[in-house]
């Protein structure tokens, strides 16, 4: 078994286009499990009980189940369960794609669901009497101070999800979808070549994981400036009052304004 | 039980009104019968032990907490599950706490804006010069661009009352502002605090500064298991204290 080089510059272009299925799949279902799952979390967190039952209850089934299972019952049963043959929901669940994005979110946003529970309840009773305090309506402190922090809490456990999701994805051809691991097994049925097409999707991988990652945690220090060391949050707080402009020297300045 | 009283004829308006009000925590009675009525422009400083009730008290006036039983008026408006008196009361009264409470993802000078701009609706523009106005009025204007946990806990305090302040309130509750404090970083609150007072806020205070309370408190109030059991000025409050449980609580903290 060797590495073939020329058939993995062969295979790049179809790879590409596996490696953007992935990329467009995992996005939607982040989008869509956001969407979910912080109205999810508030129900979970309601003082009405059926309501926060019903949250719980999807939480424990969806938690609960193979993302694989979901996947099939999805796009094989569906159609079928709810009579949806024809029309609207008919067309939505014979694109494979759409199921998949579906079958993905309902599993990723009981995940997720959990995590932005966890963070509005870490957030310190304190603030939120003090936001209450100064007059402030509800709304606003559930969106300016609660959830602000309970996304900087849940950030890094949410990370580890958007990653464990990235990577879940490569089972999506078992309902058709060509996505990267699906493109570079084409590559491996057409040619009878497992090793390279298969390496050449882990490097794939790789590198948007590695991407993702460095994304968030950017991410995570914008967020946190005000925890951060001295240094670097006094650059943050001259940013963000100064404005981006570089220092210029006195002269160029006044020529500037002029 | 009688409550202790020396009252002082007092003409000025009623700013809060509170009868007959009772608070449980389940099966503990928190406040048992409490009657106090501050008028505009009074200070009026509460204390007594832990567990006695005075921050319950407080926060009843703000609604923090909900009394179960009797009335709380506070400038006219009385408390009920009305979220919108709610909103009004609290745009009226501001609040110091214990723990400082500032939101720690935003800058000293975001912290004072953020109610003006969400509950008064004040631009931008209008919002900053107020903030700045207050903070340079408790001295720590200089730290606006800050995030609070760049700044001392004195600081942090002063940044709280000027915050609460932006909402240009007309009552002002403390909820021992000063506890959690080391001793050096004290004084500058309280001096804050005694700032306030000379201009004339109504002001009620639980605090164990004793020297604060000689030094503004109109009146003194002393709790003790959800009662009030002494209310006095507080030149007798301190010099001749009445009921034997107020002796023997001053005996205790004024060493």
């Amino acid at each position: 078994m060797t590495f073939d080089l020329a058939l993995a510059l062969h295979s790049l272009p179809v790879l590409m286009h596996g490696l953007i299925v992935t990329i467009a799949l995992a996005a939607c279902v982040l989008v869509l499990g956001m969407m979910i799952s912080i109205p999810m979390a508030l129900a979970r967190t309601s003082r009405h009980k059926p309501i926060a039952w019903a949250a719980a209850a999807y939480v424990l089934f969806f938690r609960g189940t193979p993302a694989m299972i979901l996947l099939f019952f999805v796009y094989f049963g569906f159609g079928q369960v709810f009579g949806a043959r024809d029309g609207f929901l008919g067309a939505l669940f014979s694109n494979a794609f759409l199921c998949a994005v579906i079958g993905f979110a309902l599993n990723h946003s009981s995940y997720v669901t959990e995590i932005v529970r966890g963070g509005l309840q870490s957030v310190p009773r304190g603030l939120v009497e003090a936001a209450a305090a100064l007059g402030i309506e509800p709304r606003d402190v559930f969106l300016r101070i609660r959830l602000p922090l309970a996304i900087r809490y849940g950030l890094k456990a949410y990370q580890n999800d958007v990653i464990l999701l990235t990577k879940a994805t490569a089972v999506v051809s078992i309902i058709t979808v060509v996505d990267l691991t699906g493109a570079a097994n084409a590559v491996f049925y057409d040619t009878y070549d497992p090793f390279t097409p298969l390496l050449t999707a882990a490097v794939f991988y790789w590198v948007l994981i590695n991407a993702i990652r460095v994304g968030l945690s950017r991410l995570d220090a914008w967020l946190n400036v005000h925890l951060a060391a001295d240094e670097r949050r006094d650059l943050a707080i001259q940013i963000r009052t100064e404005g981006l402009a570089p220092a210029l020297p006195a002269g160029q300045l006044g020529e500037a304004a002029e | 039980m009688s409550v202790v009283a020396n009252e002082i004829a007092d003409e000025r308006p009623i700013a809060v009104q509170i009868q007959g009000v009772d608070k449980w925590f389940g099966s503990f009675q928190a406040l048992r019968q409490i009657d106090l009525d501050v008028h505009k422009g009074e200070k009026i400083v509460i204390c007594g032990p832990s567990g006695s009730g005075k921050s319950t008290l407080i926060r009843c006036i703000n609604r923090l907490e909900r009394h179960d039983r009797g009335t709380v008026v506070v400038n006219g408006i009385e408390l009920s599950d009305s979220a919108r008196a709610i909103l009004d009361v609290r745009r009226e009264v501001g609040m110091v706490f214990q723990q400082f409470n500032l939101f720690p993802h935003l800058t000293i000078l975001e912290n004072c804006m953020l109610a003006p701009r969400l509950a008064l609706s004040l631009s931008r523009a209008k919002a900053e010069a107020l903030a700045m106005r207050y903070l340079a009025r408790v001295h720590v204007a200089e730290q606006a661009s800050k995030y609070p946990a760049q700044l001392s806990g004195g600081q942090q305090q002063r940044v709280a009352v000027a915050r609460a302040l932006c909402m240009e309130p007309r009552i002002m509750l403390f909820d021992e502002p000063t506890s959690s404090l080391d001793p050096e970083l004290i004084k500058e609150v309280l001096e804050v605090m005694e700032e306030l007072a000379a201009d004339g806020m109504t002001m009620i205070c639980v605090t164990h500064e004793m020297g604060f309370a000689r030094r503004v408190a109109d009146r003194c109030a002393f709790m003790d298991q959800g009662q009030i059991v002494e209310i006095a000025a507080a030149k007798p409050f301190f010099e001749a204290p009445r009921s034997p449980r107020l002796r023997a609580f001053l005996a205790q903290i004024l060493h």
